[in-house]
């Protein structure tokens, strides 16, 4: 087999309660590398069109890539793919921790599940080992103590166990699947897929090896690798305060997302700040799997009405969903938030944005107290916030209809409320504002999960890295390309990265230190592919370019296949008709058909219907595709 | 002639001395005795030590086979790395009933001659560390050997958690410090708010 992978998929049928394994297709790796790739292949080919995302038909694809479990920095990652209950279209979710690795160590590359169980189980993988237990004792408990249950049961700490809490199980719309108690497969609700399936967990032991191709030059490049992370300044910095930083820099140049993304600014910025959180609450660092960065905080709360709150966490997004963006400022809260998120388990950012939307649709007196059970929403209370996370989790009174996300929320609510709903595609947008930083109005517009800010969010031209946007797209496109604030060349800009983004995802490793800060670019996995795969296809820029744009073009035609066409491909009136109020980006609007041209031109898919031409599926080989329908 | 003491240096391109300083004539750099020492404090959990251990001795990366092991405690946010040493005493070598498992006198270093061993594993279980293992494939006992003086866990951490060098008691007792006055706090708040930790 070529070297870094294990060669073997593992199936899981729920229905007839079998696990089969297979060898992996030696055709797919050369067109597809791994990770989110294989993922489409599989689920294009497999999955018909118009399934219900929480019916048995549905399967949920756990992957991994060539050089998961790895030497090389940040390599422990995993991929969750299904179609996904929030969106109804493409679902993927990628997550940091241990399973990944661990996967590949029990000896394969991928793991799908398939079908319905009966009754509550649990899937319990150890090598060769396959079972699927009972979880009836199980259901019903939150995901730390899932883990710990699990772990006490196989009596091994280092059991990883992938676990769905309460959430979950309700099928909450945006349910996540949590990992090492605090890291989250959040977005798109892969948590609900499993709870539909009655699976309360997976829980994964490996005790074999990776092996590649050269580990010689394997290992001399990938310790190179972590110097230059070590090293790197602006990674150092997140080895002390995570993405916290980023509060600071975004306030400064008006994309804090604040009060349901009406504004870029909030006054209560300091006290979400990096400055201040790290020497009141920090009290450890950790890291994922093989990284040497170690961006994960563990924070303790010593007073106030959530003393004794211990939780890791939470990122930027946390700060920003139950922080600004619901008018909280204060640290303790969106901590809390998080802990209940991360034990209930459901995604923060679509929580926060589902929240803050019901508050503004009650501020602005299109819903009264009548639809929220006789809760009175309004900005900047904290204890509300807990009280409604707690009532998503259980689907109790109002948060029965929260649950569903702020889309259905907003059809089923009526009066005017979509305007409030700030989503794409059905995903809530995440902690960023086309109208200060043109490149993710596009990248939100045609993310293929909706609203996303990990598939094409370009940090250069956000964070002004003059030098990297010269070395990546040309002289030429200076100084455009790096001024947030017009849409000339922004296409370009996020068609490259949401490429090197796709490698990054097929390899798989973390979106930081690609994609910020911007250390390893594609030159980086035109490297490390050949020397960890033995395949020097890999060994090209241009190669991996046409893999990327495979992939993109393939999740394309996925989305397609549910009816989605240019006309999905928008953003809220919010950023493309209020201009910004206030902060320096204000009077600012977005104006998305330009990019959009731009964007489909270099993507080679029709102008007017938003699809893949026939002439792009020729050039990408993706001509199969026409035969399952 | 003139002779320089010196600890190991860590780091993913440390230098040896004893190359560096070889032009110079009549001097010769001898390291101290040397053992891995360990600060929970700085233990992030990432576990490339493992990585880097398994793929210098096993030609691959296997965490199962590697020479010393991070427990990782989710439910508290702590990691804690398990190397081989520094023992006061050394059960395994105490244990082992063949004399396969000796002691270096001058670097209190255990080491294990294959060649003696039966492969009874009561060093597996006397290790107080957990890190003495029976590889069950190739039947035959793993054990760290410093990597004969080198060791490539200490040259790859990133955060300085584990390195080698000459063992000074107040190591030994700083690595239980972090987790002492840890575990205090969170009995303390408890008690009062009660925290969910298991």
């Amino acid at each position: 087999m070529t070297g870094g992978y294990t060669g073997k998929i593992l199936r899981v049928n729920l229905t007839n309660e079998k696990f089969k394994v297979e060898s992996l297709p030696k055709e797919w790796i050369k067109p597809y590398i791994g990770g989110d790739g294989f993922g489409a292949k599989l689920l294009f080919e497999e999955l018909a069109a118009g399934i219900d995302p929480l019916g048995e038909q549905n399967k949920l694809i756990i992957g991994t890539g060539p050089i998961t479990g790895t030497m090389w920095p940040m390599s422990g990652r995993t991929v969750l793919i299904s179609k996904a209950p929030l969106t109804g279209i493409w679902g993927e979710s990628h997550v940091g921790g241990f399973l990944g690795a661990e996967l590949k160590y029990a000896g394969y590359d991928l793991l799908v599940i398939e079908g319905k169980s009966e009754k509550p189980v649990y899937i319990d993988i150890q090598d060769s080992d396959l079972h699927l237990r009972d979880a009836k004792n199980k259901w019903g408990l939150s995901t730390d103590k899932v883990t710990i249950a699990i772990k006490k049961d196989k009596q091994d700490p280092d059991v990883q166990v992938a676990a769905i809490g309460p959430a979950g199980e309700k099928q909450v719309r945006y349910a996540s699947v949590m990992f090492n108690h605090a890291r989250a497969a959040g977005r798109t609700g892969m948590g609900a897929v499993l709870g539909s399936k009655n699976v309360k967990a997976v829980a994964v032991r490996g005790h074999g090896a990776v092996e590649v191709h050269d580990l010689d030059g394997f290992m001399e490049f990938a310790k190179d690798a972590h110097m230059r992370v070590r090293t790197n300044p602006i990674a150092r910095g997140m080895s002390r305060v995570g993405t916290w930083g980023l509060v600071a820099v975004k306030q400064e140049i008006g994309e804090f997302p604040t009060y349901n993304h009406e504004t870029g600014v909030f006054d209560g910025w300091e006290k979400l700040s990096a400055d201040y959180i790290r020497p009141k609450y920090t009290i450890g660092d950790r890291a994922c799997f093989g990284c040497s960065l170690g961006c994960k905080k563990v924070n303790y709360v010593k007073e106030g009405p959530f003393a004794g709150t211990l939780e890791e966490g939470p990122e930027y997004e946390g700060l920003m969903a139950f922080g600004s963006l619901i008018g909280i400022d204060d640290y303790a809260t969106t901590l809390k938030g998080n802990q209940i998120c991360n034990r209930y388990g459901m995604d923060i950012i679509s929580a926060g944005a589902t929240i803050a939307f019901a508050i503004e649709a009650f501020v602005k007196g299109a819903i009264t107290e009548k639809d929220t059970g006789g809760l009175k929403l309004e900005w900047g209370n904290r204890e509300i916030v807990i009280k409604l996370l707690e009532m998503i989790g259980k689907r109790e009174g109002f948060g029965e209809v929260l649950a569903e996300g702020s889309k259905r929320a907003a059809e089923k609510l009526g009066r005017g409320t979509e305007k409030f709903a700030i989503h794409v595609k059905g995903m809530e947008v995440s902690g960023q504002d086309g109208r200060t930083h043109r490149s993710i109005a596009l990248g939100h517009a045609t993310g293929a999960r909706g609203a996303d800010h990990l598939r094409s969010l370009v940090v250069v031209d956000q964070l002004g890295y003059e030098d990297v946007a010269a070395k990546r797209w040309g002289v030429d496109k200076l100084p455009e390309i790096i001024d947030p604030y017009t849409e000339k060349y922004k296409a370009n800009a996020v068609f490259e990265s949401e490429n090197a983004y796709c490698i990054r995802d097929t390899l798989i490793v973390c979106w930081y230190t690609v994609s910020w800060p911007p250390i390893f670019w594609m030159e980086d996995f035109a490297k490390i592919l050949p020397l960890a795969t033995g395949e020097n296809h890999f060994g090209n820029v241009e190669n991996l370019t046409q893999i990327a744009e495979r992939q993109v073009t393939l999740k394309r035609l996925f989305n397609a296949r549910e009816g989605i066409t240019k006309k999905d491909d928008t953003l809220p009136d919010r950023f493309l008709k209020d201009p910004m109020p206030d902060g320096p980006g204000k009077g600012q609007i977005v104006d998305l058909e330009p990019m959009l041209r731009d964007y489909y031109t270099l993507r080679g898919w029709d102008l007017e219907t938003g699809l893949p031409t026939e002439k792009t599926l020729k050039r990408l080989s993706l001509e199969w595709t026409k035969h399952h329908s | 002639m003139n002779q320089t003491l010196i600890n190991r240096a860590g780091g993913l391109h440390a230098k040896d001395f004893r190359v560096v300083m070889s032009d110079i004539v009549d001097h010769e750099v001898v390291y101290l005795p040397s053992q891995l020492i360990v600060d929970f404090n700085k233990c992030t959990g990432c576990r490339i030590c493992e990585l880097a251990c398994s793929a210098r001795h096993e030609g691959k990366f296997q965490p199962s086979l590697a020479r010393l092991k991070i427990v990782r405690y989710d439910d508290l946010g702590m990691d804690i790395p398990n190397v081989c040493g520094p023992c006061e005493t050394a059960p395994c070598v105490d244990i082992c009933p063949v004399f396969a498992m000796r002691r270096d006198p001058i670097t209190k270093m255990t080491y294990l001659e294959e060649d003696k061993c039966i492969l009874c594993k009561s060093c597996v279980g006397a290790c107080v560390n957990g890190v003495i293992l029976l590889d069950t494939e190739k039947m035959r006992i793993i054990k760290c050997d410093h990597c004969g003086g080198d060791p490539e866990c200490a040259k790859v951490c990133p955060t300085g958690a584990i390195t080698y060098g000459p063992d000074s008691s107040s190591a030994t007792i700083d690595r239980h410090g972090k987790i002492v006055s840890y575990l205090k706090e969170i009995e303390r708040t408890d008690k009062v708010h009660g925290t969910g930790a298991e």
